[in-house]
């Protein structure tokens, strides 16, 4: 093997070579990141329930269904018994409220696909969020406008701690904000 | 030069290589071994059967099966994260996320107390007190608050059982149900004996009543081993027609316990403990009590006493003679004593006394002094050791003080508890077989009858033994029929114990298994129409009981079902009826009163064990780890003899010893215990289990083989013979046992500063006493935090610290602690994050002892952080030390930096690694708090002040719109503490009572020296002793 050929490798084509590996590794590690934390998942789900017709058409509070928003951890999802309040008379011949209808009556519960979600070792609270005055699309962006929900934003620790850290720029709308705690025991336990 | 090479040559051949200690010393195997060229085995045939590693092919198939499935499930989408799965219809009580509680009545003991039980979208997840319990006042025992892990035990039985022909049979309800009708109906005049523990339920008694109607000759047994036959007996001689009533302990300014653990095993220690404690209040120096004990043992209120009487079990009568003899001396008190009582004790002097048992003359004069000068406000109480004759004597001493004043309501017995005469004509009918069936109530009569009885041998003399239990046990496996119940809570009761009070016990989760309450099962065959079991049979019987009982005395504005609901949502009903019971003592008590016999040589002693009680929680793995208060031994029960006697015996903590006594013999490891009479052997019951439970089987030794029917009490047998048997066992505690007098260690917590105590006489000349001479002068080598809102802290009243462990449990049961097991404790590997140290100081023979709570100090300067490699702990603006465990990589510097050794290290999943993963079932993890992480191996953890409940506090305060005080938290233990010795909340909050104790005169922190600056603060022991100015 010539000297020369060599030297081609090892000054020309080695460089290249690093060159695209890394930045082909670092272009998709910036483009996938949003998927990666979960921008843009929107599974489907057990029935075809669509927040722009309930929530944004309709106008019914969030709270209506999310009953423990206020008062606890979890915001809820509601029980099939919420949707009957209004679905045992409304609607009742369309196939999706008749799956609806059977679920209801025997009596099993529906498998919602989970959508938003911080990991287990952080004990996020939705009541002192809300209670704060904080909107509910400031995390789970415009759902009355969206026909299956998706996840809009992260809910890494970044995230979290962007908003801890800026209230005033991230919430505007909220008055005399003050920073949200930063210390470990905020969230994990 | 060919020299020098022939040297070298001859060194290089006999250098001394060596690959092992074997072969350095030359073991003759290792020799042999070498001399072959393969190892003993090797070239044996080929047998898969044995040679392999025991997975069959099947089993081979399905690993790889599940390994393929795993590795499928690591392959799928990535951004799945499961589904949520909401109620169908949710229940209108329940908020996800939020806590439920329902009031109930602890079924553990006969005290039945109030309770509260928290439960999590419908399953129970901790214990509380019931705060509207007139009894219990909000409070409960460790067993109360550990039961709940037996509602969860994986080990429950779950199917009625028949033995035929060799093999136990699941069978279902409706034919078992069939079957146990057609032999009760088949007795022909027969007995039916109904063995069970002792009945605190209105209701279960009339249950019990009918059903010995209906099914002819039928006989209750209600019985416990530690029961207060003696003392009662005693009641009815003084007291014809009374029962035994309870005490305003917090009207006593003296108490003098005879052999009485009143703090401890006695029975109703809840209200005992807080009443005791409330009188010792350091900012009420006036109002405080003084406690003096007489004992053999080394007895948890033995160890809070003022001044401890270490005196020989034989020796109490005289004690009590003398103590009636010199109180005669005082006018008042010697006119109203009984006069035979005073003959009797004319030739029974306290010097004497004081003499032949080398006696602190002058402590028992100051005793006397106490009790004349205290009458109508002293308790004179005596235990369960003690004789009839001498619970006589003990009647008449109270009632001369004119103590009396302080009885209360009386108890109530709902069943008398069988004596021990009439437990041996049991067994001697079943003997002769003249017994039909015998069903053995929620009780273990083969572990707890006592043993001359014989009742296994009985038990196979009875036509049919039908077992109603919980758990496999002893008597379960002699049973022809094993029918399992249900636990508490999974069950209706009512409980009735004091004159006017009721408490009723209510479900709070559907059975688990396929199991049913006792009372239910008992209830079904009274009703002959096992087929129409409902599960709600009991629940409506208990409705018509109080409907047509209860309800008419209660006089109630309401109607029955609004009445019935208000008082199953309260769980207690509190009657407006006066008792009217009064107490005149009758004269012809005192004839026929006999005294303890002398005795030479050695004393056995049967104790209750602290915590596992006569057994009945032994397979209660949280109790069975919860260190002895006294001598901090888990898992394991021993011969406890004083430091004169092992010497005398040539033994050391650890040597086994040869017991004999009435006929039975048992070798026990010794344990050396300070303070304890010379020549008496104290063992505990409720260990050494068989065909029972993972938990409990192998834990200690079954010393119940020395309980005997005869004799003035069963649990005390004199007379014995103790030798070295040779061998060692290794008996674990949780504190390590060092010699006396090591001078290293010798009373070092003194030392140090760590326990500091005073007197209370010193407290009122000089408030200040305990600061006096502290000189540290703290030099920072960082800048100081700012805690301008809310700063935590604890303070912890010594004073009122009874050393119980009650906090432990509760600590164990919010914090989702595991249990680790004797072989983890003995490596020091204990995860209590709350411990309770004791420590003794003194002389062997009357050492003093302290109790000090040790939980993480929160230091504001704390060692710990500093070395963090990862910043896995840090400190937050509201003053507590952070653990993070998923930061955590488990260096353990942390540990090692700590100076009061209160971090705790997950060496494995403690879960997986106990008794074969016995905690890791899963039935256990709806036992888990869901506000804290179930911590696995290789992080660190410690306190974290109950974080999940001041988050939980932060988020009501930011609901509410307001700003937190530190006065909305409590911490489990602070709740769970009996005494009301822990206190909680903010520093910076001047009204708070912990700001009142933290800057207290008598508070302290412990290793102030090193400037940790803590946040626990320690407020000094005050002994009231006696002077002769107060």
């Amino acid at each position: 093997m010539s000297n020369s050929f060599i030297d081609y490798i090892l000054r020309v084509r080695l460089p290249i070579t690093i060159f695209v590996i890394v930045s082909s590794f670092a272009l998709t590690y910036f483009l996938s990141r949003g998927e990666r934390d979960g921008i843009g998942y929107q599974p489907d789900q057990p029935i075809d329930f669509s927040h722009a017709l309930h929530a944004g058409q309709m106008g019914i509070d969030c709270q209506y269904c999310h009953t423990s928003v206020e008062k606890s951890r979890h915001a809820g999802i509601p029980p099939v018994e919420t949707c009957m309040n209004c679905h045992s008379v409304a609607r009742k011949d369309k196939p999706q409220i008749i799956k609806l209808t059977t679920h209801y009556k025997e009596g099993k519960p529906l498998e919602w696909n989970r959508i938003h979600k911080v990991p287990e070792y952080a004990y996020f609270n939705h009541s002192v969020h809300v209670n704060k005055g904080i909107d509910c699309a400031s995390c789970h962006g415009e759902v009355k406008q969206m026909e299956k929900v998706a996840q809009v934003n992260r809910f890494t620790m970044g995230a979290c701690l962007d908003c801890h850290r800026n209230p005033a720029e991230k919430m505007p709308y909220l008055k005399n904000v003050k920073n949200g705690p930063d210390y470990c025991w905020a969230c994990h336990r | 030069m060919s020299e020098l090479k022939n040297q070298e040559e001859n060194n290089l051949q006999n250098t001394n290589y060596w690959k092992s200690f074997e072969e350095l010393y030359r073991d003759q195997k290792t020799i042999t071994a070498s001399h072959h060229e393969f190892q003993e085995g090797v070239t044996d045939d080929f047998d898969p059967d044995k040679n392999l590693t025991g997975i069959s092919r099947r089993r081979f198939l399905a690993l790889l099966g599940a390994s393929a499935a795993f590795a499928g499930a690591g392959c799928s989408e990535y951004p799945d994260k499961g589904a949520i799965i909401p109620y169908n219809k949710k229940p209108e009580e329940v908020v996800l996320g939020k806590a439920n509680y329902y009031a109930s009545t602890c079924t553990g003991c006969s005290s039945a107390c109030g309770i509260l039980i928290k439960t999590r979208e419908g399953r129970p997840i901790k214990v509380d007190g019931n705060p509207d319990h007139p009894v219990s006042q909000g409070k409960i025992c460790s067993q109360g608050q550990a039961s709940i892990l037996n509602l969860y035990d994986p080990s429950r039985l779950k199917d009625p059982m028949v033995y035929k022909d060799g093999f136990w049979n699941k069978e279902p309800w409706g034919k078992i149900d069939q079957d146990i009708l057609a032999i009760l109906k088949s007795a022909q005049g027969k007995e039916i004996s109904i063995i069970t523990r002792n009945v605190t339920s209105p209701t279960f008694k009339k249950l019990l009543s009918e059903f010995s109607g209906k099914f002819g000759n039928t006989k209750v047994y209600s019985y416990e081993i530690f029961n207060n036959l003696s003392k009662e007996s005693a009641w009815q001689k003084c007291y014809p027609g009374t029962s035994i009533p309870a005490i305003n302990w917090e009207g006593a300014k003296v108490i003098v316990s005879f052999e009485g653990d009143f703090l401890g095993v006695e029975g109703n220690k809840i209200e005992q403990s807080r009443m005791f404690a409330a009188n010792r209040d350091v900012n009420n120096p006036s109002g405080f009590n003084r406690l003096y004990v007489a004992e053999s043992n080394m007895s948890l209120t033995g160890t809070n006493a003022d001044h401890r009487i270490r005196i020989p079990l034989a020796g109490q009568s005289e004690l009590l003679l003398a103590v009636v003899n010199e109180l005669a001396l005082d006018q008042t008190v010697g006119s109203k004593l009984n006069a035979t009582l005073k003959n009797l004790a004319s030739g029974y002097s306290l010097s004497n006394i004081a003499q032949k048992y080398k006696l602190n003359i002058s402590v028992l004069k100051a005793m006397i002094t106490d009790l004349v000068k205290n009458q109508g406000k002293s308790v004179v109480f005596g235990g369960r050791l003690l004789t009839e004759s001498e619970h006589i004597v003990i009647n008449g001493i109270n009632d001369a003080l004119g103590n009396n004043s302080l009885f209360i309501e009386p108890h109530v017995q709902q069943i008398n508890p069988a004596t021990l005469q009439e437990l041996k004509e049991l067994t001697d009918r079943m003997k002769q077989g003249s017994i039909h069936a015998a069903i053995v109530v929620d009780c273990n009569p083969v572990y707890e009858f006592p043993s001359d009885l014989k009742v296994m041998d009985a038990l196979k003399k009875v036509d049919y033994v039908i077992s109603l239990s919980e758990f496999s046990n002893e008597t379960t496996s002699v049973s022809k029929i094993v029918l399992p119940i249900s636990h508490t809570f999974e069950s209706w009761g009512d409980h009735q114990t004091r004159h006017g009070h009721y408490s009723l016990q209510q479900p709070v989760i559907a059975p688990l298994y396929g199991t049913r309450q006792k009372e239910a099962i008992i209830l079904n065959f009274l009703n002959e129409k096992p087929s129409a079991y409902t599960g709600e049979d009991y629940h409506k019987y208990l409705m018509e009981n109080w409907r047509t009982n209860v309800y008419p005395l209660s006089n109630s504005i309401f109607g029955f079902e609004k009445y019935w609901l208000g008082v199953l949502h309260d769980g207690v009903l509190t009657l407006r009826i006066k008792s009217n019971a009064s107490y005149s003592l009758s004269d012809s008590a005192f004839t026929g009163i006999q005294l303890r016999k002398e005795s030479s040589g050695y004393a056995l002693v049967l104790a209750e064990s602290p915590h596992i009680k006569d057994g009945r929680f032994a397979h209660n793995g949280w109790l069975q780890e919860l260190p002895h208060p006294v001598t901090k031994v888990t898992w394991d029960n021993y011969a406890a003899v004083s430091y004169d006697t092992a010497v005398k015996l040539g033994v050391k903590t650890n040597d086994l010893v040869k017991i004999s006594g009435g006929g039975d013999s048992l070798e026990v490891p010794v344990l050396v215990q300070p303070g304890l009479a010379d020549n008496h052997v104290i063992i505990e019951l409720g260990y050494g289990r068989t065909n029972s439970h993972i938990v409990a089987d192998g834990a200690g030794f079954n010393a119940n083989i020395f309980l005997k029917s005869s004799g003035s009490t069963p649990f005390t047998l004199s007379e014995i013979s103790v030798s070295k048997a040779g061998g060692k066992y290794s008996i674990v505690s949780t504190q390590d046992h060092h010699t006396y007098d090591e001078d290293l260690i010798k009373d070092i917590h003194e030392k140090r500063g760590i326990i500091r105590e005073g007197t209370l006489s010193q407290f009122v000349a000089d408030p200040d006493f305990l600061h006096h001479g502290k000189t540290h002068a703290h030099v920072n080598m960082y800048e100081d935090h700012e805690y301008d809102h809310v700063k935590w802290g604890m303070a912890i009243d010594l004073n009122k610290c009874i050393g119980c462990g009650d906090c432990t449990v509760a600590c164990n049961v919010e914090n989702n602690i595991p249990v680790v097991g004797k072989d983890q404790v003995e490596r020091g590997r204990d995860m209590l994050w709350l411990r309770i140290d004791r420590y003794y100081s003194g002389p062997p023979e009357e050492p003093k002892v302290s109790f000090q709570p040790m939980l993480c100090q929160h230091c504001d300067q704390a060692p710990c952080e500093n070395v963090c490699p990862v910043v896995a702990t840090t400190h937050s603006p509201d003053g507590l030390n952070q653990m993070v465990y998923n930061r955590c990589v488990g260096t353990r510097y942390c540990s090692n930096n700590c100076p009061y050794k209160v971090r705790r290290f997950n060496y494995y999943n403690f879960r997986d690694h106990f008794a074969e993963g016995h905690y890791l079932a899963d039935s256990l993890e709806l036992l888990h708090n869901p506000e804290v992480t179930v911590r696995s191996r290789g992080v660190m953890e410690k306190c974290t002040f109950c974080i999940q409940r001041i988050s939980d506090a932060r988020a009501e305060a930011i609901e509410k719109g307001v700003a937190l005080t530190g006065e909305e938290v409590k911490t489990a233990c602070q709740e769970a503490c009996v005494t009301n010795a822990i206190k909680f909340g903010s520093v910076n909050n001047t009204n708070s009572e912990l700001y009142k104790y933290r800057n207290h005169k008598l508070g302290y922190h412990v290793l102030e020296e090193l400037n940790t600056r803590p946040n626990v603060t320690y407020v000094a022991k005050l002994k009231n002793t006696f002077s002769e100015e107060a």
